[in-house]
């Protein structure tokens, strides 16, 4: 890349239920966006959001009924549905373009008035097959769970262990959704969704408008002293029937490989500092630990054994708590990228590491047992 | 004689719990009370209605409250008489755009109080600039439907 | 600009009421169609942007995830874009977008709607505000009507005269549609026959309306560097614009309608056209309405604000005219909405490579295509050119 783009602020809500509605709560974050990178809405150049269809809102073409909220008014403006770490690829992509020189990125999504998380993935199956059968994101990441644990051993409490650390790690994270001291018998213990997966195992149902604000490396000089820089990105789609795919072997690798070769990164282990990965059920932040290349495959329960992922450890995953404690469906994308953004710039608070974070991975999936896969990377 | 294809009938139906939020159960409140309310915005000075906590052009919040007037003038209006599954108002109505004294933007309702059977006669009666005053239910439950119609005034 | 970027592949199905196929197949009817004609495979690919309208429309959410084999997207970086209406001109700058900043070099857009599976009112009637508006709005033949009486009035137009014009424009529209082969309705009306067709929403009646259509449309993106190395003839892009305004129907002005004044202006500024009714040789207007479509000639600069019901009727913009507008039939006679703005861009892409057939217009270098949507609030413009 010549140009370079930035990160220059960001902001989020809370993920808990909000008594503010849908449209204020989504203005309120966009204000905050833009007033911390010091911009008048006249000023801002153009505006990409990320939200869901009707399923998860419950208006269709949402994106008209938020408009005004993200400051487009009279904008020139777009809109991707389902993964918000494509809204930040595209707002990366206008300014590369030299149309713009800031861009807001914000991903919208308000779970608490929302049917159920399954309710939503259902609609996801196609109507003649996998709908009659029930097929939803938590029966198929079932599926694949069962897969991981038989071929290469993993145990049901090495993937506990995952929501043990990140329900422990949202403990620091005033944004989280749903936090605690759990003991890998509590999360086993908590209620069966579909066998192998409890309850504690797969994520809630949040509320989260999550906001950014992009701009040219000339223009980041003058908003910020902090500039976050965009190093690289990689998304791939897998088949669309299970049986088609390997469930074992997805898309992330591919994702990932694309973007560590735009940021010249050879040895993830080594040249990332902290990730935060989309897990939706705790299992698949072993399985991403993998196709991240952070560890060898098959050995990512091994791996958070060994306490490299724990918030003090060589790479940390998900001190924010990921998207076990905060599960905005469509803007948990950008919220990874927000979090990484906070532990680069030193400002995460009581979840600040210890270590200084130089590169960051940030990991979006959606779609039944991550059937597409998104990785951005960032750094100061 | 045509090759017939199979077609699977199938319907979805799921539940949503959406917020009015502060400024909106304000708003609602006051249909109860036969108020129609708006907000101002203090940088460009427009009265928004139906209330709204922000301006969408200045992207500020809006910052007092304003009644408006319950007469206002038609702007743009549309003889509805088609239907359709799930259609929420019965046709033939009145979609109508009309501006409500006191406010800076034009609100949509409906308009009534008159026989609207026959399109041809309509017609003769509904003209933009025409004056429109609104007409209550007599049971209000704090919803946008409080206000049966605008009839001409 | 960015870089350069080119349009060099257009693959669209027979568009109409498509039950004989599933709606991945129908998808791939047009996929197939722009390998096709690019000569490229699925290997060139470096990025693939899917779209469509509302989920509840088919009632199946994410379709990229659905389509990832019909659009032959497996192992592909993919972007999803929608804007309701508008989704088919939003895919194909997104595509712009991806080329023009050097993420990729060649990238495919795919817009579709099977529109017969759901129910377009209903689904439409779920895009407006659930508090306030949804009562009063009748789907979006509502929305467009009130507007349409709004501009008339404003400007006087008498209506007599307003409603020879949009006859006029539904009589050479659903005429053009027989020399489109894609093309979903195509009939023989008669001016009598448009105005007294069954009343839909005053002034809107059924022959001003677009049909209800299956189909989907495809496009292969590129830049300079790959469209010269392959050797191909590419249609340029050579400017993109979109505005959008607020989501209560009230707030703004729609008898000037600005999100369609200043969406085209930044295409225009940038393609650096000045006077596009004499510039442009042909546009592809996003024309759900008849009524509307006036409106647009006139925010889009192709002559002054009331003037056009008067130039329709004097034939300026039929196929023969000064400006010819939607010689495909347009949107009037073929809508599978996530697909519509899409073929709005393929058409200009046909018409200024020469390979429009029996509806091209004769000597097309310079085209303009367009689609809006929202609760009358959006609106995107894309020009193409057959030189760089
Ligand atoms: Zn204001």
């Amino acid at each position: 890349m010549s140009k370079r783009v930035a990160i220059v602020s960001v902001a989020q809500n809370a993920g808990a239920e909000s008594a503010d509605n849908f449209y204020d709560q989504a203005y309120r974050v966009a204000r905050e966006a833009l007033d911390k990178a010091g911009l008048t809405r006249e000023e801002l150049g153009t505006v990409v959001t990320a939200s869901s269809d009707i399923f998860h809102g419950g208006i269709s073409c949402a994106n008209s009924y938020y408009w005004e909220t993200t400051g487009a008014f009279l904008k020139n403006a777009s809109r991707q549905d389902g993964e918000s770490l494509f809204a930040f690829f595209y707002g990366v992509m206008r300014i590369l373009s030299g149309q713009y020189d800031t861009a807001l990125v914000m991903a919208l999504c308000k779970g608490s008035e929302n049917p159920p998380n399954d309710a939503c993935t259902l609609m996801f199956a196609d109507p003649f097959y996998q709908r009659p059968v029930g097929l939803t994101e938590t029966t198929a990441a079932a599926l694949q769970m069962r897969l991981y644990m038989e071929k290469y051993g993993v145990t049901r409490e090495q993937c506990a262990k995952v929501a043990v650390k990140n329900l422990d790690n949202a403990r620091r994270n005033p944004y989280a959704h749903r936090k605690g001291d759990y003991t890998v018998e509590a999360v086993l213990n908590s209620g069966m969704l579909a066998d192998p997966l409890t309850e504690l195992e797969a994520a809630p149902k949040s509320e989260g408008m999550v906001a950014l604000v992009l701009a040219t490396e000339e223009k980041a000089k003058k908003l910020t002293d902090k500039p976050v820089w965009f190093k690289g990105y990689g998304s791939s789609l897998d088949a669309f029937f299970l049986g088609d795919r390997d469930l074992l072997n997805g898309q992330l690798g591919n994702a990932a490989a694309r973007a560590y070769k735009m940021a010249g990164i050879g040895d993830p282990g080594k040249q990332i500092d902290l990730a935060e990965v989309t897990e939706p059920y705790a299992f698949q932040e072993l399985m991403w630990y993998e196709d991240l290349g952070f560890c060898g495959r098959g050995e990512g329960g091994k791996f958070l054994d060994s306490g490299a992922t724990a918030a003090n450890g060589s790479l940390p995953v998900n001190v924010s708590g990921g998207v076990l404690a905060n599960n905005p469906y469509v803007s948990r994308g950008l919220q990874r990228i927000v979090e990484a953004t906070l532990q680069i710039r030193g400002e995460a608070g009581q979840r600040q590491v210890d270590k200084q974070v130089k590169t960051a991975l940030a990991h979006g999936t959606h779609g039944f047992a991550g059937q597409c896969h998104a990785v951005a990377i960032i750094g100061s | 004689m045509a090759k017939e294809y199979k077609t699977l009938m199938t319907e979805i139906r799921l539940p949503y719990e959406i917020s009015y939020g502060a400024t909106w159960t304000r708003f609602f409140e006051g249909m109860a009370e036969k108020k129609i309310y708006g907000t101002k915005c203090g940088r460009c000075n427009r009265v928004l209605v139906p209330a709204r906590s922000f301006c969408p052009r200045c992207f500020v919040d809006t910052t007092d409250w304003v009644e408006a007037g319950q007469q206002g003038t038609l702007t743009a209006w549309s003889y509805v008489s088609y239907r359709y599954f799930g259609m929420p108002t019965e046709p033939p109505f009145i979609s109508a755009l009309l501006r409500l004294d006191g406010t800076d933007v034009d609100f949509l309702h409906m308009m009534g109080g008159f026989d609207m059977s026959d399109f041809e006669q309509t017609r003769k009666i509904v003209k933009n600039g025409m004056k429109l005053r609104a007409v209550w239910k007599d049971e209000r439950q704090g919803h946008i439907l409080d206000i049966k119609y605008f009839e001409p005034a | 600009m960015g870089r350069a970027v080119g349009i060099i592949g257009v693959g669209q199905t027979h568009h109409g009421r498509r039950t004989e196929m599933s709606y991945p197949d129908l998808v791939r009817e047009a996929v197939v169609r722009v390998f096709d004609d690019a000569g490229l495979t699925p290997a060139d690919i470096d990025g693939v942007v899917s779209g469509t309208m509302p989920s509840m429309m088919e009632g199946i959410a994410l379709t990229h995830f659905y389509f990832a084999d019909a659009m032959q997207a497996v192992g592909k970086p993919i972007l999803k874009t929608e804007t309701c209406g508008s989704t088919g001109v939003s895919i194909a700058q997104t595509a712009y977008y991806w080329v023009a900043s050097g993420m990729a070099d060649c990238v495919l857009a795919v817009g579709h709607e099977k529109m017969n599976e759901g129910n377009a009112q209903a689904t439409m009637t779920t895009v407006v505000e659930p508090f306030y508006q949804r009562y009063f709005i009748a789907g979006a033949p509502g929305v467009f009507s009130m507007q349409s009486q709004m501009w008339a009035d404003r400007y006087g137009i008498p209506e007599d005269k307003i409603r020879d014009a949009a006859a006029y424009i539904s009589v050479t529209h659903h005429d053009s549609a027989f020399d489109n082969p894609y093309a979903h309705v195509k009939l023989r009306v008669s001016m009598d026959d448009v105005k007294n067709a069954r009343l839909i929403t005053y002034p809107v009646r059924l022959l001003d309306v677009c049909p209800t259509s299956d189909g989907a449309c495809a496009l292969i993106f590129a830049s300079e560097e790959f469209i010269r190395k392959i050797g191909k003839k590419a249609a340029w892009v050579k400017g993109v614009g979109y505005r959008g305004e607020e989501y209560f129907f009230g707030d703004s002005d729609k008898g000037v309608w600005q999100s369609a004044v200043q969406s085209a202006k930044q295409a225009y500024d940038q393609a650096g056209i000045t006077n596009p009714r004499k510039e442009l040789d042909v546009a592809e207007v996003y024309n759900p309405f008849t009524f509307q479509e006036m409106l647009f000639y006139e925010c889009f600069g192709f002559c002054g604000f009331g003037e056009s019901p008067d130039l329709v009727l004097k034939g300026i913009f039929n196929r023969k005219g000064e400006l010819p507008c939607d010689p495909s039939g347009g949107v009037l006679c073929t809508n599978p909405i996530g697909a519509t703005g899409l073929i709005r861009v393929a058409e200009t892409v046909l018409q200024v490579m020469g390979k429009a057939g029996d509806h091209q217009i004769p000597g097309a270098k310079l085209a303009l295509s367009h689609a809006m949507g929202g609760v009358d609030q959006f609106n995107g413009v894309m020009i193409v050119g057959s030189e760089l």
